[in-house]
C-alpha cells in the first residue's frame, strides 16, 4: 500500500539508504561492505628522512613527497589509513570506492554492476558523515549529502587518505573539522613531460580509453586527464536456495561516462578543473517475474562541473591559505518508458550550484605550540522540476579555532567549531529554521620511540540536507540535526629499517549517533515523511598491519586489516530491536592483501572477507550470507626504446565466482576479468 | 466406561472437525527484495508464515497488495511489483498467474470474472495488447485466465467493487505530485458485463486512495487528501443511489479511513490519521461508521468514536497498525502491526466484542486478509448484507467453536467472557 507512493522516490530513496540501516522499511535498504587496510608507515622524527629518501628510491617521487610525508609524519595524532603512489596502483581498483575498501572501518554500499552508485560509511556512521575531500576541499552535495564516489578516477589522485574524525594539520579550513570522517585525496603534482594513454577491455561489454598529459616546469606542475567508458554491465547471476533457482543477467546497469580534468601547481598554488558527464542505468531487486517484459527502467544523467583554487604562503610563523571553488551539478532522473508500468512517469531535473570560500590562518607562536582559525562560507542553490517546490537557497557558514601541542612526545590537539545554517525559500512549508551550533573536538597523543598512543572525542552534526527539508511529500522543515559522538584509544608501532618496514595500529572506538534522519512512513497515512529518528550505539575495534620487505629488484608487501564492529539499536527500549545488531552491519570484515614485484613486474592478490549480516529480523532466513572476494592483479610494463613503456594489466576480480548482496535481491557480479594495455612516454 | 470414552471421543472429534477460523494473511514484505509473504492463520495460532511457499515450492513476488475469494475453489492475489495476478486454491495451491496486468491494484469478482485495477498504461488482452493515458481496469476470464476487456478509468484507479452487476472505481491521480496532472476526485461506475463506462460520480475529494471496504450497496471510500492543504477525508457512497443517478448518493466524513474494513453487522470500523507537511502535525481518528444513518443524515450522525471493547487502546499501543479487519464468517477482529519493520509485524485478534485473544508474530508488513469459510463453502459473503445476529454458539478464546464446555475454563457467549461452574 505505501509502497506505491514511495515507488518513485527512487532517486530519493538512494540518498537516505544507509541513514535508516535500523528502521528499513519497505524501499530502504542499506548497503555494507568489507574492509581491509594497508596504511602506509608513519615516519616520526628521525626515521622520517630515511623512509621518505627510501621511498624517493623506490618511487622516484620529488620532495614534494617527502614534504608531504613530514607534514603528516609530525603529527601522527589522528587516526589516519593511506594509500599511496605503487601501492595504490598495485591494488585492484578503479575508482576511489575501490580504493577505500582496503582500509579498516569502512563499509562500501553498492548496488552492483558499473553504473550503481557507491558511497563509503565509515564505522557505522552514516554515508553523509563522511566528508570527501580534494586537496583540502569538500566535495559537497547540498541536495542529498552523499558524494558518489565512482565519479573521482584514480589516475589523478596521489594518495588516498581515511582519517577517523579529521585530519589534524597545521593550517585547516573550517569545513575540514566539519565531518565525523574524513577522506583525504590529493591530486598527483606531476613531477616531469610525459604522455600516456590506456586502453581497457573489461567483461561485461566494458571498453574504456583514457589518455593523460602531463608537465613540470620552472616550478610549474601540470596535467589534462581524459578518460572514457561505456558498459553493459549485464553481468550474470543466480539465486539458488530450496525454493528458487533464478538465472538471469543484469538488465539496466548499463553506464557511459566521459570525464576531462586538469590541474595546476605552483608553490603554494595549487588549482583544479573538472568535468562529469555519464549517463546510467538504474537497475532495481530481482523480484519474481512471469517474463522479462517489464523492467522499471530508470535512467540518470550527471553532469558535474567544479573549479576549485587554493593558496597559501607563509610570514614567518604566520601561515595563510585561501581557498575557494565553484560547484554545477545537473541530474536529470527519468522513468517515462514503455517497459516500466510500476512507477509514475518522472521526468525530473535537478540544478545545484555552489560558491565556496575559506579563509585559514595559522600562527606557530611557540616552537610546540600551533593555533588555527578559519572562516568558510558557502553558498547553495537548489532548483527542480518536481511539484510543490521551489528554489532553495541555502547559506552555510563555519568557523573554527583549533590548537595544537607538541612537546617532548606530548601532542593535543582541541578544536571548537561554530556552524550556521540558514536557508531561504518561498515554498509554501517555509524555510528551516536557522541553525546554530558549537561542537568540540580534542585528542591526545604520547609518543615515546616508535610507539604511540592515542586517545580521542569528536562531536558533530550532520546538517539535514535540502532533500530531508523540502523535498516534495516526504520532506520535514523541522528536523533537527543529525549528531554523532566519537570515542577512541588507539596505539601504533612501526618499524624501519633499509630492507625490512613494518607497523601496526590498534583502535577501539565507541560510537553514538542521536536523532538519525530517517524517512519513515507516517502512521495511519499513506504517506512517508523526513524523521528524526533512532539512536545507535557502536561499539569496534580497527586493526591494521602491514609488513614491507625488499631486496634487490624484489618487493614483498604483506597488508593486513580487521575490523570488529557491534553497533546496535538502542531507540527504544520496548522493542525486540532493542540492543540487536542494526541490519546491515557485519561483527566482523577483514582483508588480507599480499604484493609480489620484481622489476617491472608485479602481482597482487588480495581477500576481503565480510561476516554475514542481518537484513531483517523477521525471519532468521533474512540473512545476507558471508562472502569473500579474492582478486588478482598482474602488471608487466616493458620499455621501448629510451623513454617509453609499453605495460600490460591483467585482473581478475572475485576469482572464486562468489555470489554476493551487499543488499538482498542486488547481486553483484561475480567472477570478471580486466585487461588494460597502456603505453606512456 | 464406555460411555465416557463416546463423549470424550465425541468431544474431541467437535474439536477438531470444523476449523472456525480460517485466515488468509498478505505480508507485503520489504520493497524489492521478493519477500512478499502469505501467513495463514487457524484457530489461534499461525500455522505458516510462508504458506505460498510451503505449498508451491516457490516465492510469492514481491508486494502482494490484495487478495480476495473468488469461488469454492479459487483465491486471486494481486502482487504488485511483481507485476503478477496469482491464482491457487483455498488450499494454497498455486492454479495460475498472470502478468497481463502490470502495476495491478486491488481485486473484485464476481465469482466468474475477477476485476483488477491498475495504475499502469498498457494491459495483455485476448484482442492483443492495449494501451490506456490513464489507468484502467481489467476483467479476467477466471476459466481461462485471460483478459477477455480492458477499460481505461482515472488516474491510478485504487479501490474497485462489485454491486449488482457494476463496477464501482475509486480514482486516486495518486501520482499528481509527481505526474503532470492533478489528482482525481471520482469514483468510476462500470457495466462488469460490457465494461463500458456508465458514469463518473464527482465525490469533490482528491486522491480516492488505499483500501476500499464494501457493505451492501454502500462503500467506505478513503481520501488521504494531498498533505498539504488538502486534509484527510472519509467518503460513505451508496451505490444504489449512484446507479440511479441521485446526486446525493455519498457523504463526506471529516476523518481518515486509511484503514477500514466492514463490521458483521454492516457497519464499517475506520482507523488513520490526518496530516499535514506544513505543520507535521498528526491528528488520529478510530471510529466505527453506521452508513444507512450516515446516508439518512447526510453526514449527521451515524460516526461513533469509538470500537468494540480494548481495540482501541490496544491499536493505540502498536507501533504502526497496518490493515484492520473482521472475519464475515465469524465476526472475528483482527488487526495488524507492522513495527518497525525490520522485525515481523504481529497480528491482533479480537472476539467480536473487542476482547483481545492473542498477538502473533507474522512477516514484515503484514496489511491484507481473507477469511475462508468454515465449512469449506464459499458464499460470495463479501457481496452480501450481513444480517445481525446473535451469537447463539461458545467460543473458546482463541475463536474456536466449541461443542462441549468444560468446567473451570473461560469462554466467549453472546460476546461475554464467562466461567463454566456447573
Amino acid at each position: 500500500m505505501y509502497n506505491m507512493r514511495l515507488r518513485d522516490y527512487r532517486r530519493y530513496k538512494r540518498q537516505y539508504i544507509i541513514a535508516v540501516t535500523s528502521l528499513s522499511w519497505k524501499t530502504i535498504i542499506c548497503g555494507v561492505l568489507a574492509c581491509m587496510c594497508i596504511v602506509r608507515v608513519y615516519a616520526h622524527d628521525a626515521d622520517t628522512i630515511a623512509l621518505a629518501a627510501r621511498m624517493d628510491s623506490v618511487s622516484g617521487k620529488p620532495a614534494e613527497t617527502m614534504r608531504t610525508l613530514h607534514v603528516h609524519a609530525s603529527r601522527p595524532l589522528a587516526t589516519r589509513q593511506a594509500l599511496s603512489g605503487k601501492e595504490l596502483q598495485a591494488l585492484s581498483t578503479t575508482n576511489i570506492a575501490d580504493a577505500l575498501k582496503y582500509f579498516a572501518g569502512v563499509q562500501i554500499k553498492d548496488y552492483g554492476g558499473l553504473g550503481g552508485l557507491k558511497t563509503v560509511n565509515v564505522r557505522s556512521l552514516g554515508a553523509q558523515h563522511v566528508g570527501i575531500y580534494i586537496d583540502g576541499i569538500r566535495v559537497t552535495n547540498a541536495q542529498n549529502g552523499t558524494v558518489d564516489l565512482g565519479k573521482f578516477s584514480l589516475t589523478t589522485m596521489e594518495t588516498v587518505e581515511l582519517y577517523n574524525a579529521n585530519k589534524l594539520d597545521n593550517c585547516q579550513s573550517a569545513s575540514e573539522y566539519a565531518s565525523g570522517a574524513t577522506v583525504y585525496l590529493r591530486t598527483r603534482r606531476p613531477t616531469n613531460d610525459s604522455l600516456s594513454a590506456q586502453l581497457r577491455f573489461a567483461s561485461f561489454g566494458t571498453y574504456m580509453a583514457k589518455a593523460n598529459i602531463q608537465f613540470a616546469r620552472k616550478g610549474w606542475r601540470g596535467f589534462v586527464d581524459v578518460e572514457g567508458l561505456t558498459s553493459k554491465g549485464d553481468y550474470p547471476f543466480r539465486y539458488k536456495s530450496e525454493f528458487e533457482d533464478t538465472i538471469g543477467r543484469r538488465a539496466n546497469s548499463d553506464i557511459k561516462y566521459a570525464r576531462i580534468e586538469g590541474a595546476l601547481f605552483k608553490g603554494g598554488l595549487s588549482s583544479h578543473i573538472y568535468y562529469y558527464y555519464s549517463e546510467r542505468g538504474c537497475p532495481g531487486g530481482i523480484v519474481r517475474r512471469l517474463s522479462d517484459k517489464y523492467t522499471n527502467v530508470g535512467r540518470e544523467w550527471d553532469s558535474d562541473f567544479f573549479a576549485q583554487m587554493s593558496y597559501s604562503w607563509q610570514t614567518g610563523s604566520h601561515m595563510f591559505k585561501v581557498n575557494t571553488k565553484y560547484t554545477h551539478e545537473y541530474l536529470r532522473y527519468c522513468t517515462d518508458y514503455p517497459e516500466n508500468q510500476n512507477t509514475a512517469r518522472v521526468n525530473n531535473h535537478y540544478l545545484q550550484d555552489d560558491i565556496y570560500a575559506a579563509a585559514c590562518y595559522n600562527w606557530v607562536p611557540l616552537r610546540w605550540l600551533s593555533l588555527n582559525a578559519s572562516c568558510d562560507i558557502r553558498y547553495s542553490k537548489l532548483r527542480a522540476d518536481l511539484r510543490h517546490f521551489d528554489n532553495v537557497h541555502r547559506l552555510d557558514q563555519k568557523q573554527v579555532l583549533a590548537l595544537q601541542i607538541n612537546h617532548r612526545g606530548l601532542q593535543a590537539a582541541a578544536s571548537v567549531l561554530h556552524q550556521h545554517y540558514k536557508d531561504y525559500t518561498r515554498m509554501h512549508t517555509g524555510a528551516a529554521d536557522p541553525l546554530d551550533k558549537f561542537t568540540p573536538a580534542i585528542t591526545l597523543g604520547y609518543t615515546y620511540r616508535r610507539l604511540s598512543l592515542r586517545a580521542w572525542y569528536k562531536h558533530i552534526f550532520r546538517a539535514p540536507t535540502l532533500n530531508d527539508l523540502y523535498y516534495t511529500q516526504a520532506g520535514n522543515r523541522n528536523l533537527k540535526p543529525e549528531y554523532t559522538k566519537q570515542w577512541n584509544i588507539g596505539a601504533e608501532w612501526h618499524h624501519a629499517s633499509p630492507h625490512w618496514n613494518a607497523s601496526i595500529q590498534a583502535d577501539a572506538y565507541i560510537n553514538k549517533i542521536e536523532n538519525r534522519i530517517v524517512c519513515l512512513p507516517l502512521k495511519g497515512t499513506y504517506t512517508w515523511s523526513m524523521m528524526n529518528y533512532g539512536y545507535t550505539y557502536c561499539r569496534g575495534l580497527n586493526a591494521t598491519g602491514n609488513v614491507r620487505y625488499n631486496l634487490h629488484d624484489w618487493n614483498f608487501s604483506l597488508l593486513t586489516s580487521l575490523t570488529w564492529q557491534r553497533d546496535v539499536d538502542r531507540t527504544n527500549r520496548e522493542s525486540d530491536l532493542y540492543d540487536k545488531p542494526i541490519c546491515y552491519s557485519p561483527a566482523i570484515s577483514c582483508g588480507i592483501t599480499g604484493v609480489v614485484a620484481w622489476q617491472r613486474l608485479s602481482l597482487t592478490v588480495s581477500n576481503l572477507y565480510v561476516s554475514e549480516r542481518m537484513w531483517s529480523y523477521a525471519d532468521p532466513e533474512d540473512v545476507l550470507k558471508p562472502y569473500s572476494n579474492v582478486d588478482v592483479k598482474l602488471q608487466y610494463q616493458h620499455p621501448v626504446g629510451k623513454k617509453a613503456y609499453l605495460g600490460a594489466c591483467l585482473e581478475i576480480n572475485d576469482l572464486l565466482d562468489e555470489q554476493y548482496e551487499h543488499i538482498p535481491r542486488y547481486p553483484m557480479p561475480g567472477r570478471n576479468y580486466k585487461l588494460t594495455l597502456s603505453f606512456s612516454l | 466406561m464406555k460411555q465416557t470414552i463416546f463423549t470424550l471421543l465425541l468431544a474431541t472429534m467437535a474439536h477438531v472437525a470444523v476449523a472456525q477460523e480460517k485466515l488468509i494473511l498478505l505480508n507485503e514484505g520489504n520493497w524489492q527484495s521478493d519477500n512478499g509473504r502469505v501467513s495463514y492463520f487457524e484457530n489461534g495460532h499461525v500455522v505458516s508464515n510462508q504458506w505460498f511457499r510451503d505449498n508451491n515450492g516457490y516465492k510469492l513476488g514481491d508486494t502482494p497488495n490484495d487478495i480476495i475469494q473468488v469461488n469454492d475453489t479459487l483465491i486471486a492475489i494481486a502482487i504488485n511489483w511483481s507485476n503478477i495476478v496469482q491464482f491457487i486454491t483455498p488450499e494454497g495451491k498455486a492454479v495460475a498467474a498472470t502478468e497481463d496486468v502490470p502495476n495491478n491494484r486491488k481485486l473484485a469478482s464476481d465469482g466468474r470474472y475477477v476485476y483488477i485495477s491498475s495504475y499502469g498504461h498498457e494491459c495483455g488482452t485476448v484482442d492483443g495488447m492495449k494501451y490506456f493515458t490513464k489507468g484502467y481496469v481489467a476483467k479476467i476470464d477466471v476459466n481461462t485466465f485471460k483478459v477477455v476487456a480492458a477499460t481505461e478509468v482515472g488516474y491510478e484507479p485504487e479501490g474497485i467493487a462489485y454491486y449488482k452487476g457494476y463496477l464501482f472505481v475509486a480514482n486516486t491521480g495518486g501520482y499528481a505530485f509527481q505526474e503532470d496532472h492533478e489528482y482525481e476526485t471520482t469514483v468510476s461506475i462500470l457495466d462488469a458485463e460490457t465494461m463500458q463506462l456508465v458514469r463518473n460520480v464527482d465525490t469533490h475529494q482528491i486522491n480516492l486512495y488505499g483500501k476500499m471496504s464494501q457493505s451492501g450497496k454502500y462503500l467506505c471510500i478513503n481520501s488521504p487528501g494531498d498533505y498539504y492543504d488538502i486534509q484527510a477525508a472519509t467518503i460513505v457512497f451508496d451505490c444504489e443511489k449512484a446507479l440511479q443517478g441521485d446526486e446525493d448518493c455519498f457523504v463526506t466524513l471529516p476523518y481518515a479511513a486509511t484503514y477500514n474494513c466492514t463490521t458483521m453487522d454492516g457497519n464499517f470500523f475506520a482507523i488513520g490519521s490526518r496530516y499535514s507537511y506544513y505543520t507535521g502535525e498528526y491528528t488520529f481518528n478510530y471510529i466505527t461508521i453506521d452508513p444507512e444513518e450516515v446516508m439518512v443524515s447526510m453526514g449527521g450522525p451515524g460516526v461513533k468514536e469509538t470500537l468494540p471493547g480494548t481495540m482501541l487502546e490496544d491499536i493505540k499501543k502498536m507501533t504502526m497498525p497496518y490493515g484492520i479487519y473482521v472475519n464475515p464468517y465469524t465476526g472475528y477482529i483482527y488487526a495488524t502491526d507492522a513495527g518497525e519493520f525490520v522485525s515481523g509485524g504481529a497480528l491482533y485478534q479480537w472476539s467480536p466484542e473487542g476482547i483481545l485473544l492473542g498477538k502473533h508474530g507474522v512477516y514484515i508488513n503484514p496489511a491484507h486478509f481473507l477469511a475462508l469459510p468454515p465449512d469449506g463453502n464459499f458464499t460470495g459473503i463479501e457481496e452480501t448484507v450481513p444480517a445481525k445476529q446473535d451469537d447463539a454458539y461458545i467460543y473458546d478464546l482463541t475463536g474456536r467453536r466449541v461443542t462441549y464446555p468444560q468446567r473451570g475454563h473461560i469462554y466467549i457467549r453472546y460476546g461475554k467472557k464467562y466461567i463454566i461452574n456447573h
